[in-house]
C-alpha cells in the first residue's frame, strides 16, 4: 500500500434492528446469551414454498411507524424503515447534534444488497397478478436502492457524500470501509454508515429456494451436518468520526475502526475462494497495523453452507498461519440469520461489544464437528476473554470480499 | 418409457454441458461431464421444467457424485408419483 498520512477513525454510536429485537442492546443481549432469532417463516405465502423454511425475521412487534415523521412514512419500504430506526439509535448514542457545519461534513454511506424489495414485489403482484390499473405513485422512491441513504440524510440534515453501496452479502462491510476512507482521507469528519436489507418477499424466497442453499432446520455454521443458510433481515447503522473530531467534543469512543480489506476472487460467480478471502483479511490487518498475533477474535462470514464454512476455515488458516489455532472464531449468523446487505453491520455490533465487554458471542446451533472446519468456533456458549482486536469477515456472491479490522478505543 | 426418459434426460444434460449426447453413459457423474455447482442447479431446473415435475429439495444436492442414471431414476420416481395422482405439488 502507498504510504499516505491518514486520520484515525473511531466508532461513537451504533444502532440495530434484527431478529433479536429493536436496538443494538437487544441484539447484543441475544448474541451474548447464545439465543437464536431463527423461527418458522412468518409469511402469507409460506405454504406455497416447496421446502419448510425457517427465517430470522425482525419480530412482529416491530413498529415501522415509531418515531418517524408521518409525512415520510408513505415513502418508506421496510428496508429504509429499518435503516432510519437504526440510524436514530446510533446518532442518539453518539450524542452528536447535526448543525449546519457538522451536517455539511457528514457522509451517509449505506450498504444494501437488494433495496426496496417488498415494495417492488407488492406492486408487481398487483400489476401482473391482480391486473391492477394503477401502481402506487411512490413506488419509485420506495424501491430505489439509494432510498435508505437518502432518508437518513433527509431526516438528519446530512449533506456530505451520500450514496448506497451494493455488493450482495458484503454490502455493509463495503459501505463501512468506504465511509471510513472518506474520513481517513479528509472528505468528511463524520459518517453514518452500515447496512440494511428486508428482502423476504415471496419471489425472493422462491429464488433462494431454487438455488437449493436454504437450510430447512436452522443455521449450523461449521457443523458437519449444516444444511445451508437461513435468511435474515434488519439493519445496523454506525456513527464513525475522525479520532480528533470525537476527542474534541469529548465523545464516548466505543472502538477504533483500524482498517479494512477488499478483494475480488475473480474465479466463480458463486463458489468462494480461500485465497481471495485470505487476501482481504491480510489487507485489513495491514491497514490496521496489526499482526496476526495481535488479533483474538474473528467474526466469520459463517453462512452455514457447505462451501462457505470449509473455504473460510482454509482462508483463516492462510491469513493467520499458526495463530489460527489460538484465535477464536464464531458465526453470529447462527442467531441473527443471514441479513444480506445488513449482515456485516449486525456482525460489527457483535465485534465492537466483544472488544468492549470481553465476551465473544458463540456459534449457536452447533451440533457435530467438521474436520474441514477445525478452528475454535466457540460452540453454543459465549466465552469471557479479553479481545484486543478482531476481524469481521463478509464474502459475497460474485466473489466479493470485505473485511473490517476493529481495535480497542484509543 | 424408461428408455425415452433416459434419452430426454441425457439430451438435457448434453445441452447444459455442451457435449455430444453419445458421450454420456449412465455412470457418468456430473463432475465427469464438467457440470459445476451452479450449472447443476440450472440442469435440475431444466429437467423439472421439461417434465413438469418437482424434485424433493435435497435431491440432486450432491453434484460431485450424482450420476446421469441417478437423475433419470429421480425423474422416473417423480413421474410415477405424478401418474399416481400425487402431483408435483
Amino acid at each position: 500500500m502507498p504510504n499516505v498520512s491518514t486520520r484515525r477513525v473511531v466508532i461513537t454510536g451504533m444502532g440495530a434492528v434484527s431478529a433479536l429485537g429493536v436496538g443494538a442492546d437487544a441484539l447484543w443481549q441475544g448474541l451474548s446469551e447464545g439465543r437464536s432469532g431463527i423461527a418458522p417463516l412468518r409469511h402469507p405465502d409460506a405454504d406455497r414454498l416447496r421446502v419448510k423454511v425457517v427465517a430470522a425475521q425482525v419480530p412482529a412487534s416491530y413498529d415501522p411507524t415509531a418515531n418517524i415523521d408521518e409525512r415520510v412514512l408513505p415513502q418508506l419500504d421496510r428496508t429504509a424503515s429499518f435503516a432510519l430506526h437504526a440510524a436514530q439509535e446510533a446518532i442518539a448514542q453518539s450524542g452528536l447534534v447535526f448543525d449546519e457545519s457538522i451536517g455539511a461534513r457528514t457522509a451517509t454511506i449505506i450498504g444494501t444488497g437488494v433495496g426496496g424489495e417488498h415494495s417492488h414485489d407488492d406492486q408487481s403482484r398487483r400489476l401482473y397478478g391482480e391486473n391492477a390499473v394503477r401502481v402506487h405513485p411512490l413506488s419509485i422512491v420506495r424501491v430505489m436502492a439509494n432510498a435508505s441513504a437518502s432518508q437518513i440524510s433527509l431526516a438528519h440534515g446530512l449533506r456530505g457524500p451520500t450514496f448506497v453501496v451494493s455488493s450482495a452479502c458484503a454490502s455493509a462491510n463495503h459501505a463501512i470501509s468506504q465511509a471510513a476512507q472518506m474520513i481517513r482521507f479528509g472528505l468528511a469528519d463524520v459518517a453514518l454508515t452500515g447496512g440494511t436489507d428486508a428482502c423476504m418477499s415471496y419471489s425472493v424466497l422462491r429464488a433462494w429456494e431454487a438455488m437449493r442453499v436454504m437450510a430447512d432446520d436452522t443455521c449450523r455454521p461449521f457443523s458437519i451436518n449444516r444444511r445451508g443458510l437461513v435468511l435474515g433481515e434488519g439493519a445496523g447503522i454506525f456513527v464513525l468520526e475522525s479520532l480528533e473530531h470525537a476527542q474534541s467534543r469529548g465523545a464516548n469512543i466505543l472502538a477504533e475502526l483500524g482498517g479494512s480489506g477488499m478483494t475480488a476472487d475473480a474465479t466463480d460467480i458463486v463458489m468462494p475462494s480461500a485465497t481471495g478471502a485470505a487476501a482481504a483479511m491480510t489487507q485489513a490487518l495491514a491497514e490496521a497495523g496489526l499482526n496476526p498475533a495481535d488479533v483474538d477474535y474473528v467474526n466469520a462470514h459463517g453462512t452455514g453452507t457447505q462451501a462457505n464454512d470449509s473455504t473460510e476455515t482454509r482462508a483463516i488458516r492462510l491469513a493467520f498461519g499458526a495463530d489460527a489455532d489460538r484465535l477464536v472464531v464464531s458465526s453470529t449468523k447462527s442467531m441473527h440469520g443471514h441479513a444480506m446487505g445488513a449482515s456485516g453491520a449486525l456482525e460489527l455490533v457483535a465485534v465492537v461489544n466483544a472488544i468492549r465487554y470481553g465476551i465473544v458471542p458463540p456459534t449457536a446451533n452447533f451440533d457435530q464437528a467438521d474436520p474441514a472446519c477445525d478452528l475454535d468456533i466457540v460452540p453454543n456458549v459465549a466465552r469471557e476473554m479479553p479481545v484486543r482486536a478482531a476481524l469481521s469477515n463478509s464474502f459475497a456472491f460474485g466473489g466479493l470480499n470485505a473485511v473490517l479490522a476493529i481495535k480497542r478505543a484509543p | 418409457m424408461n428408455d425415452s426418459t433416459q434419452q430426454q434426460v441425457f439430451e438435457i444434460i448434453a445441452k447444459q454441458a455442451k457435449i455430444d449426447v453419445t458421450t454420456i453413459t449412465p455412470s457418468s457423474t456430473l463432475k465427469d461431464l464438467g457440470i459445476e455447482s451452479l450449472e447443476a442447479i440450472e440442469l435440475i431446473f431444466d429437467i423439472e421444467e421439461h417434465f413438469d415435475i418437482t424434485f424433493p429439495d435435497q435431491q440432486g444436492a450432491n453434484f460431485d457424485s450424482d450420476t446421469a442414471q441417478s437423475l433419470v431414476d429421480a425423474v422416473q420416481t417423480a413421474l410415477d408419483g405424478k401418474a399416481a395422482g400425487e402431483g408435483s405439488k
